[in-house]
């Protein structure tokens, strides 16, 4: 089976104007092993160096650091380099899937495994409302009986189509509401959309954290930093499992696709979150670079 | 049953008369024939012994104990209602020892059972989701459930330390579950104190009841505090943490604070370095132990739970999933509030405990399942509709008392969210007589009752926080609506805790050494509790001989006295300019008066009490019940209200309320332990009162038109007019003041005595890591005391005629300035707790 492997290196760093005299941060950035993806190596590094540094998974399974910096910083950067391998996603043929009512009669019922984990995901999060007006926006890709992938598939293509990417129009703190009613935004704002509509129906969604490999334009060779860290949605369909899909660029994520984690909505996988004491106004930078390895360099 | 109880049942009790109960309805006291009830008998005779107007004399004094006591209960959203006075009523709620040992048994089973579901949902697979016991929805859509507190260890499987649960007698006598507290119930200090006031004012009464003590619950639940530490660790230090003084039930963390023995802190208190949680003290960081918590749990870690909270302690989630802390109750364990679990729990219990529920729960149907829903919408008028999930105060629905717009609305919402609500039997409330003025009437009544768990043993509080309803007519139970409350008698002592332990023998040490530590921020507190209180009295001092003054019958706004007063409060900034100098009188009157009565001038007396209440409410575990009862005191003198003499009512209160603060400061003198709290809310006091006569100085000094005039009350205003006689024998002069208030360190009102007590201070001080040496500070005071001893050869400079007082001046703007820059240096190395921020 074709593999491809990714070097990858996401750097956040804050600059702050006075000093801080203690940090805490929650860290969701390792690639995670799925049944299309290997995390092959991994190096999450904080500087200044962390007088505590451990490591949990979270109760979604996502491997979780938690650092703390306790002696006076003005800046704070962590790096994460991973080696990651992806296989092609497996796409079942849509007409095969189950008819979407059928998914949402039997994730209401059935309670064993997978389906129970699935039932995480029909309902509101913190930062995904569930409501008639996105089951109404909805609705005209789902008519009764479609198979569900058709039908997501067919949600997807219309936000992609209805929506406007633009990095300025959003914040990462923006509700979903406001995206929906400007038509803007960006790949989490999509995402956490998709899924506030697949949720208002009855169907489990989650919101899925990773990085995307960019083209270069043509002609010109590949820049660093011109990737960023992505978000898509993934879905549940019995008897299948997940399956992924990508508002943003209207695809099914697959070789191009690289997964750090998930949960209900961004507020469960946010790359980095912390808490800081002092330190007043704040930079943020974040640069992600996505290198596709030649199989060769990967021997 | 003796005979005369047996008298009073058959005859028309004066007691009972007036006492109308509702057909159909339990009565607590009375039988359905009108009798009253046989455990009543004896406190209705006890009652009628004392007679009406003793009667009616117990409550008065009750409710001016719980004024003394500062008893209250903040209700949100009303102005006026912000430490409202707790409302305690005369007559107990009585429960014979039969009736409770099944109510017990019922709380102690209901605790278990909600232990071993958190446990199972939080600690285990959650098993209980996928065989079918509970429905996913209520766990997976609940805000409650926090996804980040799955999987952390918790000291002796012990989710649940302390259970509160709200209960109701039906019609047919039956005690009814109405719902749960359990992330961290309040209202066992309110039952405390509830309970020292009754047996104050009804001291005959509760001991012919032979009523069951308190007191043995609280010592089990502090023992079982400590035995929840860590690692068995052997001297645990437990702290008390709260949200705060605006919580509703500050009064009350306080309270418990210190009949438990722990420290009280707030969020800012703690800190968590290496995986643990640190108290900041003066002293540097103590390690905590063990939490009791009174800050809901989703506010507890900004990190992991919700970003915008800072009421909390950032990574105390991973200090608890490190296994070096416990929190009490578990983070999560609100959870179980939850209105929709009642519906699963008698299959839980059969499940989990094999048992029946021995304490039934109100009759609940969540509508997510069909059958269920089918029911509450044909029964939707005899039924209470609630969300399933809590979370959100929302008023319940009563389905009968709905319009029927309101009702199509409410089922067409059932219908989109079925799974979002559960309808609830209506209970109709038992009643119970309160006393109101000179008779009893009839109130609902709920009984909050609590059980503390330890693990292997189970403690149930005997009697509990009962409530009553606000009128007759309006069943609905609660303080936050205008309820009021009673003590809870459960009778049958004797038979119940023979050998008492002796209170003394169960102090534990270890509690003692953290007591004994100050959190950084309750010393910054006390510090400004000193300058408060010092800056209140210099303002009183200043307005009482000014008032004096005015109420001459000389006086008048053009004599030279009250032109040359009115410059000196001009430059004290108490008034914004000097009077014109009007002949008509007035000005000058109104102009102080205004600063006697009007909170909203800054620097007035309402301004600064109530700067004083503030704070003094944020170190209230620090003080004593007699020193918070002189606190109360000086807030009732100050409501007087001037009256048709505005210049004698004034005087008269001021006059009070300077007495109030010398009580004050005796207290504070004569009471407190000389610990480092004490050594800051004394530098405080110090700081303030050196800063004030500097002031007080340099304003006589600046005073341009018969500067003469105002030396006198300088003089009274520092309260050393005494003093200045007896050395000088003639009126006052410059030069003779200046040297008896900044030079003569014997003048406990002089500049050169308050440096002199700062120094000592100062080397008592603790030494926190960092750059703060005793020596600098020293440097600093005796560099103050040094240029204090040039004021009084300038002021002969200045006191004679034509010569300039510039010279003078600027040494007293140096001596302020030092004195403000020892203030920066306090706040700068004890003080600073910034607040921390999400980013």
């Amino acid at each position: 089976m074709r593999q491809l492997l990714y070097n990858i290196t996401h750097t956040t760093a804050y600059d702050y104007a006075g000093s801080v005299s203690v940090s805490h941060h929650i860290l969701r950035l390792t690639p995670r092993e799925t049944s299309r993806q290997r995390c092959l190596e991994i190096d999450v590094r904080v500087d200044p160096v962390p007088a505590v540094a451990t490591c949990h998974s979270d109760y979604f399974g996502n491997t979780t650091h938690f650092v703390a910096v306790e002696r006076s910083h003005h800046r704070l950067e962590v790096v994460s380099r991973s080696r990651v391998g992806i296989s092609p996603a497996f796409i079942p043929e849509a007409g095969e899937t189950p008819s979407w009512e059928s998914v949402r009669a039997r994730c209401r019922e059935d309670r064993s495994g997978q389906a129970l984990e699935a039932h995480e995901f029909i309902y509101a999060s913190p930062r995904i409302p569930v409501s008639d007006v996105f089951a109404d926006y909805a609705s005209e890709s789902f008519p009764s009986t479609r198979p569900i992938l058709d039908a997501v598939s067919d949600l997807t293509r219309r936000i992609h189509q209805d929506f406007k990417f633009d990095a300025s129009a959003t914040t990462v703190n923006t509700p979903v509401e406001a995206v929906f009613k400007d038509r803007r935004g960006v790949c989490q704002d999509f995402a956490q959309l998709q899924i506030a509509c697949l949720r208002s129906l009855g169907l489990p969604a989650r919101y899925v954290s990773g990085y995307l490999e960019s083209d270069p334009p043509p002609g010109m060779v590949k820049l660093f930093g011109t990737d960023a860290s992505h978000a898509w949605v993934a879905f549940y369909c019995p008897g299948i499992g997940w399956i992924e899909m990508d508002p943003t660029n209207n695809c099914i994520p697959s070789l191009r696709h690289i997964t750090i984690g998930w949960g209900r909505d961004y507020s469960d996988v946010a790359p980095v979150r912390g808490v800081i004491i002092g330190g007043q106004e704040q930079q943020l930078k974040i640069a992600v670079d996505v290198i596709a390895v030649d199989s060769d360099d990967a021997e | 049953m003796d005979p005369t109880a047996a008298t009073v049942q058959r005859s028309t009790s004066p007691f009972l008369k007036g006492y109308a109960a509702a057909l159909g309805i339990y009565d607590e006291m009375r039988t359905d024939q009108g009798e009253l009830r046989a455990h009543w008998a004896r406190f209705a005779s006890s009652l009628e012994k004392l007679g009406g107007s003793e009667t009616a004399s117990r409550w008065e004094s009750g409710r001016r104990l719980l004024r003394e006591h500062g008893v209250t209960y903040n209700v949100y959203g009303d102005p006026e209602g912000m430490q409202r006075p707790w409302a305690l009523d005369l007559a107990p709620l009585l429960i014979p020892a039969d009736e409770w040992n099944r109510v017990e048994a019922g709380l102690i089973q209901r605790t278990r059972l909600f232990n071993l579901i958190l446990a199972d949902l939080y600690g285990g697979g959650q098993q209980l989701l996928r065989d079918g016991f509970l429905a996913p929805e209520l766990v997976y859509a609940n805000p409650g459930f926090l996804r980040p507190c799955r999987g952390i260890p918790t000291a002796k499987n012990i989710y649940l330390h302390l259970h509160g649960c709200e209960l109701g007698r039906s019609v047919n006598g039956t005690w009814w579950a109405l719902a749960d507290r359990t992330q961290a119930p309040s209202g066992t200090g309110y039952a405390l104190e509830n309970r020292t006031v009754i047996s104050r004012i009804l001291p005959e009464t509760i001991r012919e009841h032979d009523v069951r003590r308190l007191a043995p619950f609280f010592r089990a639940q502090r023992e079982m505090l400590f035995g929840l530490a860590p690692k068995g660790k052997e001297h645990p230090s437990v702290v008390l943490l709260t949200p705060g003084p605006h919580n509703e039930t500050y009064f009350e963390h306080a309270y418990l604070a210190r009949h438990l023995g722990f420290p009280l802190v707030e969020g800012a208190d703690l800190t968590v370095r290496d995986q643990r949680v640190f108290l900041k003290t003066l002293e540097g960081l103590q390690q905590i132990d063990v939490i009791l918590r009174r800050v809901d749990d989703s506010f507890c870690d900004p990190l992991e739970l919700r970003g915008e909270s800072f009421l909390g302690i950032a990574g105390l989630v991973e200090a608890t999933r490190a296994g070096t802390v416990t929190v009490a109750n578990a983070l999560g364990a609100g959870f179980m509030e939850s209105p929709g679990l009642l519906a699963f729990l008698p299959g839980l219990c059969r499940h989990l405990l094999d048992e029946d529920l021995i304490l039934p729960s109100v009759a609940t149907w969540w509508c997510g399942q069909s059958d269920e829903l089918r029911y509450v919408l044909d029964h939707l008028d005899t039924l209470v509709i609630k969300p399933a999930l809590g979370g959100a105060n929302r008023q319940p629905w009563f389905g009968g008392r709905l319009s029927r717009a309101e009702r199509s609305d409410l089922v067409a919402m059932i219908h989109a969210r079925p799974r979002e609500f559960i309808g609830q039997e209506r209970v109709t409330l038992s009643r119970t007589p309160v006393w109101c003025e000179n008779h009893f009437e009839a109130r609902a009544v709920v009984l909050r009752a609590y059980v503390a768990n330890g693990g292997d043993s189970f403690a149930v509080l005997p009697g509990g926080l009962t409530r009553t309803s606000a009128t007759a007519e309006d069943p609905v139970v609660s303080m936050q609506s205008g309820g009021g409350s009673k003590d809870t008698w459960i009778l049958g002592a004797s038979d119940y805790d023979p050998a008492e332990p002796n209170a003394s023998d169960v102090t534990a040490p270890a509690a003692n050494r953290l007591l004994s530590s100050v959190p950084s921020r309750a010393a910054d507190n006390l510090f400004w509790l000193g300058r408060y209180t010092e800056r209140l009295e210099q303002t009183l001092r200043t307005l009482r001989c000014v008032l004096g003054r005015l109420s001459d019958e000389s006086a008048r706004d053009d004599s030279p006295t009250l032109k040359a007063l009115s410059e000196l409060l001009h430059h004290l900034e108490l008034i914004p300019a000097p009077i014109r100098g009007e002949p008509d009188n007035g000005g000058l009157q109104s102009k102080v008066l205004r600063l006697v009565y009007e909170p909203e001038i800054e620097g007035s007396v309402p301004d600064l009490l109530s700067r004083v209440r503030s704070i003094a409410s944020t170190v209230r575990d620090r003080f004593s019940g007699d020193t918070w009862r002189i606190l109360g005191r000086l807030d009732a003198d100050a409501r007087s209200r001037a009256g048709r003499l505005p210049l004698a009512g004034a005087l008269a209160m001021i006059h009070n309320l300077v007495l109030d603060l010398a009580a004050f400061s005796g207290m504070e003198m004569e009471n407190m332990t000389r610990g480092h709290g004490w050594r800051f809310l004394d530098s405080g006091r110090r700081l303030e009162r050196a800063v004030s006569v500097v002031d007080l100085v340099h304003a006589a000094v600046r005073v341009q038109s018969h500067r003469a005039e105002v030396l006198e009350p300088v003089l009274e205003i520092a309260d050393s007019v005494m003093t200045y006689r007896r050395q000088h024998y003639s009126e006052a002069r410059l030069p003779g003041l200046i040297e008896l208030l900044l030079q003569d360190d014997s003048n406990p009102r002089s500049l050169a005595f308050q440096l002199q007590v700062l120094s000592q201070h100062a080397q008592d001080f603790p030494q926190p890591q960092g750059s703060w040496t005793e020596n600098e500070t020293e440097a600093r005071l005796s560099l103050l005391s040094a240029v204090a001893k040039r004021t009084g050869i300038e002021a002969h400079g200045c006191s004679s005629a034509g010569e300039d007082s510039a010279i003078l001046e600027q040494t007293l703007r140096e001596i302020s300035d030092g004195l403000h820059a020892f203030g920066d240096d306090l706040t700068h190395y004890y003080f600073s707790h910034t607040l921390p921020r999400v980013s």
